[in-house]
């Protein structure tokens, strides 16, 4: 969602939702309460009407054979109850004939008379009215049947007591919408402080601070508290490592530079040219391990930084190993080293870094190459791992290392054997690289009597 | 209530403004008013005068008359104005949708009773009286009350026989209109009919005819009178007294209504606002033959000067569809045949 690129205040979203939802059931709400106050106010006039109505009939008389109707002062006094309303009436006698009132009343399309008052509206005189139909059977010899009174009336009380209450419904919708959004504005800025207080405080922290962050008693906080604790804890951890590397990492190099220097002063000042073939010699020695420790200063870092940085992706590790070993091999071609490679599996696909792969298990072969003897057997192999994943196992028929200085080998700068020309970081990167998968590095003893170096790689091989 | 035979249409045409005055504005303001013509002058003039370029054309009916002939109207020939003291007639005509509703700040500050439904506005203030001959009178206690006449003409009917007044329900619009609200009004109403009938009560169709009767010494008393004009008339002729009752004395309101097929309607709103503003008000409560609505009206013809001396009961016929009720067929010849039986059960009377 492109919302989730752009910068949003959660304030405010929170906030215009829950309005826009207040919004609709107010006007929900409002629809509910006409439709009440139109019912409300239709009940109360509609018994006024037949009210009214009831009184007109009470004046009903019977006389020599004729209905008459003596209307009862009451029964429209009582419709003045609606002030502003006009009132139309009629009697009809039990053979439908008029009586007396208004002789055009509109009457209902269907209507059968019963002790029930029968309400309709109709128009009449150009004004919409509310009828009241009330029916009374008359049982005396002369006269039998229904006689009908009609009641009518204008609409402008009804409409009042409708707007009135439907104003005063409203208005107290309005009121409580009104305080729930405050109490939202208000609930939503407390819930949101938490979040506030943690930036605030971060931003006042100086780079350096290494205190984690006070923890907070509100159980939805606490976990980002802690997340943001444990981040500023690795950072710090690698912050820590870097410093030690780095420190490593210059000493190293000064070292070699200054042996170089050293060598070349010497050279320099040397009086006996035969002598300094031999002092170059040393000095390109010194050089070829400068450059080989600034390489592997340079793969470190990169092996680490891609650790960081690149995702995993299947690869098909059984070609890479194979592409290797053959660069390896022609590498070294001008050496009696007999290179060996087996693989059994029929795929050999992993999630895997496919640069940094490659250089760990070039170290490897070089390690392998480096501090072997002449005559050297390297056999590379790539198995499946007991507990899963893959192994890529590196065999040499070198002197080895061993048991209790194995763990000393994988670490920095460390170099068992000072007359070889190691740089101390091979080891070192290949189990960088191990961990950057997830696997891990392990040194053994080889069948061919030298060192076995076997990368575990875990994850499914397929 | 007329001067002249009620029977007769009289038609008084007044042009108030100059025909020279009419300019701009074109069609003047017609109005049918049962009214007599003397006592809405001064406000015709007043309004004339604040009004120079509006003329209004005033035609006087009798209030059954005025009735009929609004009703009969088509489409064509309507005035824009009607005025009647007639109140459930005007109420009738509002209800049936012959008017026109006309909402002005005006209209505050009247009483919400002289309002129906914005359409149908009483302007006057006249209390339904006892007129009584002063010579005839005497040394005779006057009736103050209802029972007190009730009981009076039951107790000297030598005295009042052949010499009370009242109107004639069958023709004066008013007079039914207050014959009729005494019966909702009154539980005395039935005694005080029988007592009217027992003394020969004579009937008139009109309160001028009426006034003039006692004013002569023909009767001694008129019964249900409209105060407004019998005041004015008590105020030029000594010969006759008014008694506001003081149990209770309705109060009839005279009734204007723009109709709804109005030739002029926006003359017809300045008219009537013009009527019921406190200036116009004030021009019938210093003029008299009406009496002014607007409580703030101040003079002679005010409320205020009708509750001067007494604290009388004043129960105004309220504006309203309950005022239909003895408008209907039934209930009208049924109350006019009781109202025949109880006063003129003799119609060998002279």
């Amino acid at each position: 969602m492109s919302t989730t690129k752009r910068g949003y205040s959660l304030r405010r979203r929170l906030l215009s939702r829950t309005a826009l939802l207040l919004v609709a059931v107010l006007l929900l709400l409002s629809l509910g309460a006409w439709r009440y106050a139109r019912q409300a106010a239709d009940y109360s006039y509609d018994r006024l009407l037949n009210s009214a109505s009831l009184s007109i009939m009470e004046g009903l008389l019977v006389r020599n054979g004729r209905v008459d109707l003596d209307l009862p002062y009451a029964a429209l006094e009582m419709m003045q109850l609606a002030p502003d309303d006009k009132v139309f009436y009629q009697v009809r006698n039990p053979q439908g004939e008029w009586i007396t009132g208004y002789d055009d009343l509109p009457q209902p399309e269907t209507f059968e008379p019963s002790d029930k008052p029968f309400f309709y509206d109709a128009r009449y005189r150009g004004e919409p009215l509310r009828f009241v139909i009330q029916s009374k059977r008359l049982t005396e010899p002369a006269v039998s049947g229904w006689v009908q009174v009609t009641l009518g009336q204008t609409l402008n009380a009804r409409r009042e007591l409708m707007v009135d209450i439907l104003y005063k419904a409203l208005l107290a919708l309005l009121g409580l919408m009104l305080l729930a959004l405050a109490a939202l504005w208000f609930g939503i800025n407390r819930a949101l402080d938490p979040l506030s207080l943690i930036s605030r405080t971060l931003k006042q922290r100086s780079a350096g601070d290494t205190e984690p962050l006070a923890q907070t008693p509100i159980q939805e906080v606490s976990p980002l508290v802690d997340a943001i604790n444990s981040y500023h804890r690795r950072l710090l951890d690698n912050l820590e490592a870097m410093k030690t590397f780095i420190a490593d990492a210059s000493h190293q190099i000064r070292t070699a530079q200054s042996a170089t220097q050293a060598q070349l002063d010497i050279a320099s000042q040397t009086n006996d040219p035969a002598t300094l073939p031999q002092r170059l010699d040393t000095i390109r020695q010194q050089h070829l391990q400068l450059t080989r420790l600034t390489n592997q200063l340079l793969a470190h870092a990169m092996v680490v930084h891609r650790s960081d940085t690149q995702s995993l992706e299947p690869i098909d590790i059984d070609a890479l190993l194979k592409q290797l070993l053959t660069e390896c091999v022609r590498d070294h071609a001008h050496r009696d080293i007999d290179f060996a490679y087996h693989c059994d599996l029929p795929h050999c696909s992993l999630p895997a870094d496919r640069v940094s792969l490659r250089e760990a298990v070039r170290n490897l072969l070089d390690n392998a190459v480096r501090y072997g003897p002449d005559d050297n057997q390297i056999d590379l192999q790539l198995v499946a791992a007991a507990n899963g994943g893959l192994d890529i196992i590196v065999d040499d028929r070198g002197t080895g290392i061993a048991p209790h200085l194995r763990r000393q080998a994988l670490q920095r700068f460390s170099r068992l054997a000072t007359e070889a020309s190691g740089s101390g970081l091979g080891l070192s990167i290949v189990q960088s690289v191990a961990e950057a998968h997830g696997g891990d590095l392990f040194l053994e003893n080889s069948p061919l009597g030298g060192l076995r170096a076997r990368l575990h790689l875990p994850g499914g091989s397929t | 209530m007329k001067k002249r035979l009620c029977s007769l249409l009289l038609m008084l045409i007044i042009l108030v403004a100059p025909a020279l005055a009419e300019t701009d504005e074109g069609d003047p303001v017609l109005i049918y008013s049962a009214t007599d013509a003397p006592a809405i002058q001064p406000v015709l003039e007043a309004f004339r005068a604040a009004n120079p370029d509006l003329a209004a054309e005033y035609r006087e009916f009798n209030t059954m008359e005025l009735h009929e002939r609004i009703k009969s109207l088509e489409d064509e020939g309507y005035p824009d104005l009607v005025i009647s003291s007639a109140m459930d007639l005007q109420v009738r005509l509002v209800n049936d949708g012959f008017a026109r509703p006309f909402d002005d700040p005006v209209l505050d500050e009247l009483p919400a009773w002289a309002n129906w439904r914005n359409e149908a506005f009483g302007f006057s203030y006249e209390p339904v009286v006892f007129v009584y001959n002063k010579a005839a009178f005497a040394g005779r206690p006057l009736p103050t009350t209802h029972e007190d006449l009730a009981t009076a003409l039951r107790s000297d009917g030598a005295f009042f026989q052949h010499r009370v007044g009242s109107y004639d329900v069958r023709t004066s619009g008013v007079g039914y209109l207050v014959a009729t609200q005494d019966e909702v009004t009154s539980s005395l109403s039935g005694r005080l009919k029988e007592s009217l009938g027992r003394a020969f009560t004579q009937v008139y169709c009109c309160t001028s005819q009426l006034l003039d009767a006692i004013a002569e010494g023909d009767l001694v008393l008129g019964y249900n009178l409209l105060g407004s004009y019998a005041l004015a008339r008590a105020q030029r002729d000594p010969r006759i007294g008014v008694i506001v009752p003081e149990d209770y004395a309705l109060v009839v309101s005279r009734v204007a209504f723009i109709t709804k097929k109005a030739p002029n309607p926006g003359g017809a709103e300045r008219f009537l606002r013009f009527l019921l503003s406190f200036q116009g008000q004030q021009v019938i409560a210093d003029n008299g033959e009406l009496i002014a609505l607007h409580p703030r009206a101040t003079g002679p013809f005010s409320i205020d000067a009708l509750t001067g001396e007494q604290l009388p009961n004043f129960h105004p016929i309220v504006l309203g569809p309950a005022l239909m009720v003895y408008l209907d067929q039934s209930k009208r010849r049924r109350f006019i045949s009781e109202w025949q039986n109880a006063l003129l059960y003799d119609p060998v009377a002279p």
